[in-house]
């Protein structure tokens, strides 16, 4: 340990801690005990362990910008952090929430449940707001930038786990063509040999030197990787593991450089030899701060190097805690008491030895029945061999139930497991996936059977080395224990609880209250008492909880079974997850070649998929949307407008069979179209619902180019690509996305054939050179364009087609072109308008998967001599020929002032004032509204029920209050219902 | 997180690939000859069956190819890939190789229904 002090502060105060220390470490050296209020109880918690399997003590880092929940067990503390407690209010000596304790009947198993049920108004305004304030973990954390990363591997052995087991693998592979992944976790490797007092010496040397000499030649061989401070999270299927590595420990945020590296494994092997974890025992206030694990004590003390308590009492059910006695007294400190419940002939002698060495009070065949204190431990009471109760002063408890291989991982991967009869815990079976498991997590306690169990276990591999290991242990090596899942209350007070969860204050009592309520079941038990359902997932607990409802339904436990463990195997940050997926790298943006000219012109943007597409544009800085929309809708109609249709799609279909194909793919025929023309066309799904609309132009039989919506571009070059591929692959063509190779112009309104013979002026757009729906392509500059004679808006219309790079310059040529006729640039708000007008349906506006061409009245565009085509049998299956389907309807307001809200219903009755007696009956609902500049009233079009039949009928359409506008049903064709002015 | 053996490509992360729903769900020869029902079931209804199962897929994020797949649907396995217009492997031929962890036998129960491909 170094001399230099660390400082930071907790709750407001400045402490001082070691380099290397945890924020747990710190603050124990601090002699600062109380961490935080329990989830819902808000009792006084502390730090129950010295690793990631810590329940109670919960942190929020206010300088990583408010990062909550992190285990001050795990972060490492550096110069200047600040650290708050959580779950308090108003502060943590002096918590109000406690109160919650004394109320304990209400939050008792399935509480939440049984509130969500009533009585009427109780959850909102009385439950919900308490829950609120009161109960959870940390606050939110605040946004930031995360620098966080992610990164593949792909390896032939991953060893999860650099502990003794997993450096006696690594040492096996080190130097051979294996190319080996080490993880470990904390930020040393050593695992026991750093933590415990077990083993004295490896090949006659300190375990340390042993250490130091393995990790350098472990290192020095080339095909080892080593990641530290790196945790494996998730075991998937297909031999992939998910580790988090934390690049920052011990050290301030860094904004420049990744703080979180998520690590994406893909391996032949995987060697588990992530070890195991120390689990509790149940007894009267097992929670109160200074009650702590045997092993994470000594881990403080020979990890961290200092002693949190000199006299500690000790109380177990097993061997191991040897080794913590060991410890102690070697340090010349003496416990208050060792309290084992095994019978003293039971107990191993090295244990009598010491305590008879030191003289320690010690009580065989006794427990801990309780403990008290008001925020930390102050007395422990023992329940002697004789049923006696006697009290003992303490400010710390250390507690052993014995060890659980740590099976989270090896559960993940689908391994089965058994129960160990001798270690009273459950233990890998059989294997799912190419996985080993070695050590402690394989139920091996006995360093004499790890040299044999590793050989045995590695020798499916070639040419591995040799291992010449050889351990002197301290203290016994068979570890022996006795079951003890909850000892018996003495005392009965609403304050005393016996917990079975401590992240989730679930208590013994509430498993035993949920088998009475019937949740015999171990999954069912778990949600209706949210026993293990922690971030923690109960990692010293769950197997106790096995233990107690095994006996209470007076079942073998390993016909209770396990609940499932799930990933990750600790919390991982979202920041993590998230990588460089974040922000303006979250999805790409795409701009048409277009943009600057928008953003030059005032253009406000509209999302439409990844695009950026001018809404509208603003020709004044207080032009409010609705103005803009109007001044460019009428220009349109008046004189000419021009729409950036760059972001649709366009697919190009060459081939053989591209008409054969094209013809399947539409609902339209194309066989006796001419080259050189378009055709509005429809594209179904086999449900025969609209999938999408656009305009298939012919070059010829074997050529053809068609368009998309915007947003359908990628689904429908999907579509064709299965269709082609799986349906008719005998058909002979390719298909291709042009969408990026051509901006598009729309040119729409009465004066856009002047406007083109301005811009184009060897060019004849006269009716007979130039008839509605033909096209061609034309010499422009160095390059080649192509006209097509179309209408978006119901004008007299053009679509340009032109190569990216010359998109800019032509369309400012348009401008220069047509000052006279004050040309308007519109953005998408107003050619959903001018669409609207006409009755021309917007795909994913006006539609919704649910809607046929015959709904929509389009049945023109149906080939219907055609043999067959996606979704054509579909149109004449009896549902679909329903007259009472929903059908597209106009709607003009009766009173032709008022506004038609979109998305409200349409319905038969006027009043709608309360109370409602009977369910109002709804033909449907309003798919578009618009203000129409050109007829001075609103237009609206709706999909409702039977709508052909109820055209020149009077409905109504509800509005956001009980307030109905009255509506004529009309033909969805508002302006120009001959359809004369794009034939112009 | 699976992997999957583009028959083009070779073997790469399941992300790069789109699931196309069960495979030889011929689509009918000519559609106007069959009743409402047979269309329908073409249309609407797919095996779904814990065990074997014969699927689409298409590499998406990679060659664009659609090939099928013999996927154990319990445990994720891809036992085999083939390219589309192949002949379905028989069922036979995965019979001994499922391992199916939650302990249902390998053949004949409930939740092991096969649909003849
Ligand atoms: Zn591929």
């Amino acid at each position: 340990m170094t001399e230099s002090k660390i400082y930071f502060k907790f709750d407001g105060k400045k402490y001082a801690g070691n380099q290397g220390d945890t924020i747990a470490a710190a603050l124990l050296r601090n002699n600062v005990r109380l961490i935080g209020r329990s989830f819902k109880y808000h009792r006084p918690r502390g730090i129950y362990t010295c690793g990631i399997e810590e329940p109670n003590a919960l942190v929020q880092i206010i300088n990583e910008h408010n990062e909550p929940n992190v285990r001050a067990t795990v972060k490492k503390i550096y110069e200047g952090m600040i650290v708050k407690s959580q779950n308090r209010w108003p502060s943590l000596k002096t918590d109000l929430g406690s109160i919650n304790n004394i109320l304990s009947p209400i939050f008792s198993a399935g509480f939440y449940y049984k509130t969500f049920m009533g009585p009427k108004g109780f959850w909102k305004n009385v439950y919900e707001p308490l829950i609120r304030r009161t109960a959870g973990l940390g606050k939110p954390p605040k946004e930031f930038k995360s620098k966080s990363i992610h990164q593949h591997h792909n390896v032939d052995v991953i060893i999860v786990g650099g502990g003794l087991s997993g450096l006696l693998a690594a040492r096996k592979f080190a130097g051979t063509n294996y190319d080996v992944l080490l993880v470990e976790r904390e930020d040393a490797f050593g695992g026991v040999l750093k933590n415990a007092n077990k083993i004295k010496s490896i090949n006659d040397q300190p375990a340390d030197e042993w250490l130091e000499k393995t990790e350098r030649l472990i290192r020095n061989s080339n095909n080892i990787k080593i990641l530290k401070n790196t945790l494996v999270t998730t075991y998937n299927f297909s031999d992939h593991l998910i580790a988090l590595e934390d690049k920052n420990v011990g050290k301030p945020q860094d904004n420049e450089k990744p703080e979180l590296v998520l690590h994406k494994i893909r391996t032949k092997h995987t060697i588990l030899a992530n070890g195991h974890i120390e689990r509790f025992i149940t007894f009267r206030n097992n929670d109160l701060p200074g009650v702590m694990l045997a092993a994470s004590f000594e881990k403080y003390l020979n990890r961290y190097g200092f002693v949190p308590d000199e006299s500690p009492v000790i109380f177990t059910n097993n061997s191991s805690t040897y080794s913590l006695l060991k410890s102690l007294t070697d340090l010349g400190h003496k416990p208050k008491a060792y309290v084992d419940i095994r019978d003293q002939k039971n107990i191993e002698k090295q244990t009598l030895e010491l305590l008879e060495k030191f003289n320690i009070p010690f009580y065989p065949k006794s427990e801990v029945e309780g403990c008290e204190g008001q925020k930390e431990v102050k007395k422990v009471s023992i329940r002697t061999k004789k049923n006696q109760i006697t009290k003992i002063k303490t400010s710390m408890l250390c507690v052993s139930g014995g060890f659980n291989p740590d099976i989270h991982l090896f559960t993940q991967s689908k391994g089965l497991l058994k129960w160990d009869k001798d270690h009273l815990t459950f233990k890998p079976d059989r294997i799912f996936q190419k996985t080993i498991t070695l050590g402690s997590v394989s139920g091996n306690f006995s360093y004499e059977k790890l040299l044999v169990e590793v050989e045995k276990k590695l020798s499916e591999f070639q040419g591995l080395n040799e291992l010449e290991v050889k351990f002197e242990i301290n203290g016994p090596e068979k570890f022996q224990i006795k079951e003890l899942w909850e000892t018996k209350h003495e005392k009965k007070s609403l304050w005393s609880k016996s917990f079975i969860d401590l992240q989730n204050d679930v208590t013994t009592k509430d498993l035993r209250q949920a088998v009475n309520e019937g949740f015999n079941r171990i999954e069912h038990l778990k949600r209706f008492t949210t026993n293990s359902m922690g971030t923690d997932q109960g990692k010293i607990s769950s197997i106790n909880a096995l233990g107690i409802v095994s006996k209470i339904l007076k079942k073998d436990i390993s016909e209770v079974g396990t609940t499932t463990y799930r990933p990750p195997y600790s919390p991982v940050n979202f920041s993590a997850i998230a990588g460089r997926s974040t922000y303006e790298f979250y999805d790409p943006v795409r701009k048409t070649p277009l943009h600057s000219w928008h953003i030059n012109q005032n253009a406000v943007f509209e999302n439409v998929g990844q695009w950026k597409r001018p809404w509208y544009f603003k020709k004044s800085e207080d032009e409010t949307m609705l103005q803009a929309v109007q001044r460019e809708a009428e220009q349109v109609r008046k004189t000419a407008g021009i729409l950036d249709g760059s972001t649709l799609g366009k697919i190009e279909i060459k081939g053989k069979d591209a008409l054969t194909f094209v013809n399947l793919m539409y609902t339209n025929s194309f066989t006796k179209m001419k080259p050189k023309t378009g055709r509005y066309a429809l594209m179904l799904g086999e449900d025969g619902m609209i999938k999408d609309d656009g305009i298939v132009c012919k070059i010829n039989d074997q050529h053809f180019i068609v368009t998309t919506t915007t947003g359908n571009a990628a689904s429908v070059l999907a579509h064709m690509e299965e269709y082609a591929q799986t349906e008719w692959p005998n058909l002979n063509l390719y298909i291709n996305s042009i969408t990026e190779q051509f901006a598009t112009f729309n040119l729409s309104g009465p004066k856009s054939r002047v406007i083109m013979s301005r811009v184009f002026n060897d060019i004849d757009f006269s009716n007979d050179q130039f008839p509605f729906m033909s096209f061609d392509n034309f010499k422009y500059l160095d390059t080649e364009i192509r006209i097509l004679r179309a209408s978006f808006t119901g004008e007299l219309g053009y679509e340009i087609y032109v190569p990216p790079s010359h998109a800019l310059k032509l369309w400012q040529k348009f401008f220069i072109s047509s000052r006279d006729f004050d040309l308007v640039p519109y953005g998408t708000e107003t050619m959903h308008l001018l669409r609207a007008e006409k009755g021309y349906i917007i795909v994913g506006q006006d539609t919704d998967g649910t809607v046929t061409p015959l709904d929509l009245n389009l049945n023109w565009m149906i080939g219907k001599k055609k043999k067959d085509f996606i979704g054509k049998r579909s149109l004449t299956r009896t549902d679909i020929v329903r007259e009472t389907r929903k059908q597209l309807v106009g709607l003009v307001p009766v009173d032709k002032t008022l506004g038609i809200e979109e998305g409200q219903h349409v319905i038969e009755q006027k009043d709608l004032s309360l109370p409602i007696k009977n369910p109002v009956d709804m033909l449907g609902h309003v798919t578009s509204s618009y203000f129409s500049p050109n007829l001075n009233h609103s237009v609206a079009m709706a999909l409702i029920r039977g709508g052909k039949r109820k055209i020149g009928s009077r409905l109504f359409v509800s509005t956001e209050n009980l307030n109905t506008i009255a509506v004529e049903v009309v033909e969805p064709n508002f302006i120009d219902p001959k359809n004369e002015r794009m034939m112009l | 997180m699976f992997t999957i053996r583009c028959p083009y490509c070779g073997e790469r992360d399941q992300s790069e690939f789109s699931n196309g729903g069960e495979a030889h769900v011929a689509r009918p020869k000519d559609p106007e000859q069959i009743s409402d029902r047979e269309w329908s079931e073409y249309v609407f209804i797919r095996a779904n069956p814990k065990g074997i199962y014969y699927e689409r897929w298409v590499h998406t994020h990679g060659c664009k190819k659609w090939f099928n797949a013999v996927r154990n649907t319990s445990t994720d396995e891809i036992l085999k890939v083939y390219k589309m217009g192949e002949a379905p492997p028989p069922l036979k031929e995965f019979k001994n190789t499922i391992k199916t962890p939650s302990g249902e036998p390998d053949v004949g129960s409930g939740n092991f229904s096969v649909k003849k491909p």
